[in-house]
């Protein structure tokens, strides 16, 4: 496992690879979509073709799962949310940027003991989805969003839902509804970093014994990353229908 | 050998092993689907997929723990 720099701040400590990869992921996707939606036309071609193919297959998935008049509302939401976290995953397969650090660095939170578990090694640029905190904090804002919209349609319907069908279904739904975060969040971060571990651990190895199980296991963690994307996206989705859906 | 090693194997091999039943099953049906309606083909492999990423969630959260420990970051 590698290190990451960290730094303490107000008490707080901030991760500056995942803030990297945040700011870097972030920065691709404003260009892609910037530089796709250039010079509109009535008659598509080339890179507004793909732009609405993609707007298509996003309000696809907003369209099963709300009503026609919220689905428009969602649809830019969505379709950050996709690409964000698509381009997020695939940063990771084909950019790992690893240093060796000499020495601790008191200044960026590396101890001599971690440096000694981590084999001197030290990342600056991974997967920022390969972070437990950076999903946490997608899917958290998703599930407060959830119930804050739930409670601005219909506070009377919102508790109601609790206790529907019967009085006593009460703990199954507290149960349910604080499952929905941690399994959103888990299932994104698991699976891409049990795949950016193994390409690790197969990087470690000489390359004309592991380069064929490489490539293979990059070319699945592609299809992986695209799928999870896919599927937070979703989830999100449903969980938003779920207390905004009309009787 | 410490016990964290062997928690952490136990761990990735069980992941594995659900893994394997639950896409097992999973494509097993799906191929039931195309061999009784090979026309719905395209509709059911993209299905399958979105059930393939959901089935898949759990046992690579087992993985995922199971290399924390194993490498002793847990």
């Amino acid at each position: 496992m590698d290190l990451t720099p960290k730094v303490k701040f107000l008490g707080m400590t901030f991760d500056v690879t995942m803030m990297i990869g945040t700011v870097v992921s972030a920065l691709i996707v404003m260009l892609i979509v910037f530089l796709m939606t250039r010079k509109l036309t009535m008659r598509p071609s080339g890179k507004q073709n793909l732009m609405e193919y993609l707007i298509d297959f996003i309000s696809g998935i907003t369209g099963t799962m709300l009503e026609k008049k919220q689905a428009s509302r969602y649809l830019s939401f969505a379709l950050t949310t996709f690409l964000f976290i698509l381009v997020a995953n695939l940063l990771g397969v084909a950019v790992m940027v690893t240093a060796s650090a000499h020495g601790p660095i008191p200044a960026l939170g590396i101890t001599a003991q971690g440096l000694e578990k981590a084999k001197n090694s030290l990342s600056w640029f991974k997967s920022p989805t390969s972070d437990l905190n950076v999903t946490v904090a997608m899917a958290g804002a998703i599930f407060i969003y959830s119930h804050f919209a739930g409670i601005k349609k219909s506070p009377l319907n919102y508790l109601k839902g609790y206790v529907r069908p019967y009085w006593w279904m009460l703990p199954i739904h507290l149960i349910d509804e604080l499952s929905k975060p941690a399994t959103h969040a888990l299932r994104l971060w698991a699976n891409i970093f049990a795949g950016e571990v193994l390409i690790l651990i197969l990087r470690e190895a000489p390359f004309y014994f592991t380069g064929v199980p490489l490539f293979a296991w990059m070319g699945f963690s592609v299809f992986v990353g695209c799928i999870q994307a896919y599927i937070f996206t979703v989830l999100a989705m449903v969980y938003i229908s779920q207390k905004v859906a009309g009787e | 050998m410490s016990f964290a090693v062997l928690a952490g194997g136990i761990m990735i091999a069980f992941g594995a092993l659900g893994a394997g039943i639950g896409n097992g099953l999973l494509f097993s049906h799906y191929l039931d689907g195309i061999a009784r309606q090979p026309e719905a083909q395209g509709n059911l492999f993209g299905q399958s997929m979105i059930g393939l990423g959901l089935i898949e969630a759990m046992p690579v959260i087992s993985i995922a723990f199971g290399i924390l420990v194993l490498f002793g970051i847990i």
